[in-house]
């Protein structure tokens, strides 16, 4: 792999946030920063699978009911891909186990009754903290790839190089 | 039953929460909200710890207060 410092500036900054989106932290990792990088990934992951934890895979990540909770998560990039196929695969088989017909499996009025019945099942209380768990995991990952962005910008560094000074920083 | 089956069980199935065990709930995110906010803002990550916990307990009074305000004006107004 080619080091990312003598990419230009029009492939490393948006490879970065690629990479930022994909899995959270892995875009500050690519760009050298690797205690930011692996302290985004540890904190989004935890928040995102701890939300998923409390809400159960079924349920949580569904764009069909929450689409709006939805859009947030997304920004999550990797988790959120990988807690939708599991969810999905989880739901194929609870309609399986409920529909042994398989007719009945394709018609959608029908499936769409057994996942509504499966939602109302979860626990409100922790189907709605799941939500805010996983749509702010995404959202905090958002701010997490606009930084990577910046970072990855060599204007930033060379300004991040003239003002920092020991024991200051933004706050 | 396996370790491998309990720990899907786990992501599978929904836990039940109280209204106290929600509102407890509320640290770890705000953790999370501090760290993420600070580690992007902060050039110089060695002042981080203390950074994230001012903003951390900052997050968190500011959320119960706004809470029990909220609570106050809602038992008055019914």
């Amino acid at each position: 792999m080619p080091n990312p410092n003598e990419l230009s500036p029009a492939i490393r900054i948006p490879l970065a946030g690629l990479l930022a989106w994909l899995v959270p932290g892995v875009g500050h990792l690519f760009i050298g920063e690797r205690t930011r990088g692996l302290i985004l990934l540890i904190t989004v992951s935890l928040t995102f699978w701890g939300g998923i934890a409390i809400g159960g895979v079924r349920s949580t990540v569904d764009p069909q009911r929450n689409y709006l909770w939805f859009m947030a998560q997304i920004c999550a990039g990797g988790h959120t891909l990988a807690a939708y196929g599991l969810g999905e695969s989880s739901r194929s088989k609870h309609f399986k186990a409920n529909v042994p017909d398989a007719s009945y499996q394709r018609d959608k009025r029908v499936t769409q009754r057994l996942k509504s019945d499966l939602l109302s099942t979860a626990n409100w209380r922790s189907a709605e903290l799941a939500l805010v768990y996983t749509g702010v995991a995404g959202l905090l990952n958002l701010l997490a790839i606009l930084d990577a962005i910046v970072r990855a910008d060599p204007a930033h560094r060379r300004m991040a190089v003239v003002t920092a000074a020991p024991g200051t920083g933004a706050t | 039953m396996t370790v491998s089956s309990l720990i899907a069980q786990f992501f599978v199935t929904p836990i039940a929460l109280g209204g106290l065990q929600k509102a407890v709930l509320i640290l770890p995110i705000c953790l999370s909200i501090a760290i993420v906010y600070k580690v992007t803002r902060l050039e110089n990550l060695r002042h981080m710890i203390r950074a994230v916990l001012n903003l951390w307990v900052t997050i968190v009074v500011g959320m119960y207060a706004v809470g029990v305000g909220l609570w106050v004006v809602y038992t008055l107004l019914v």
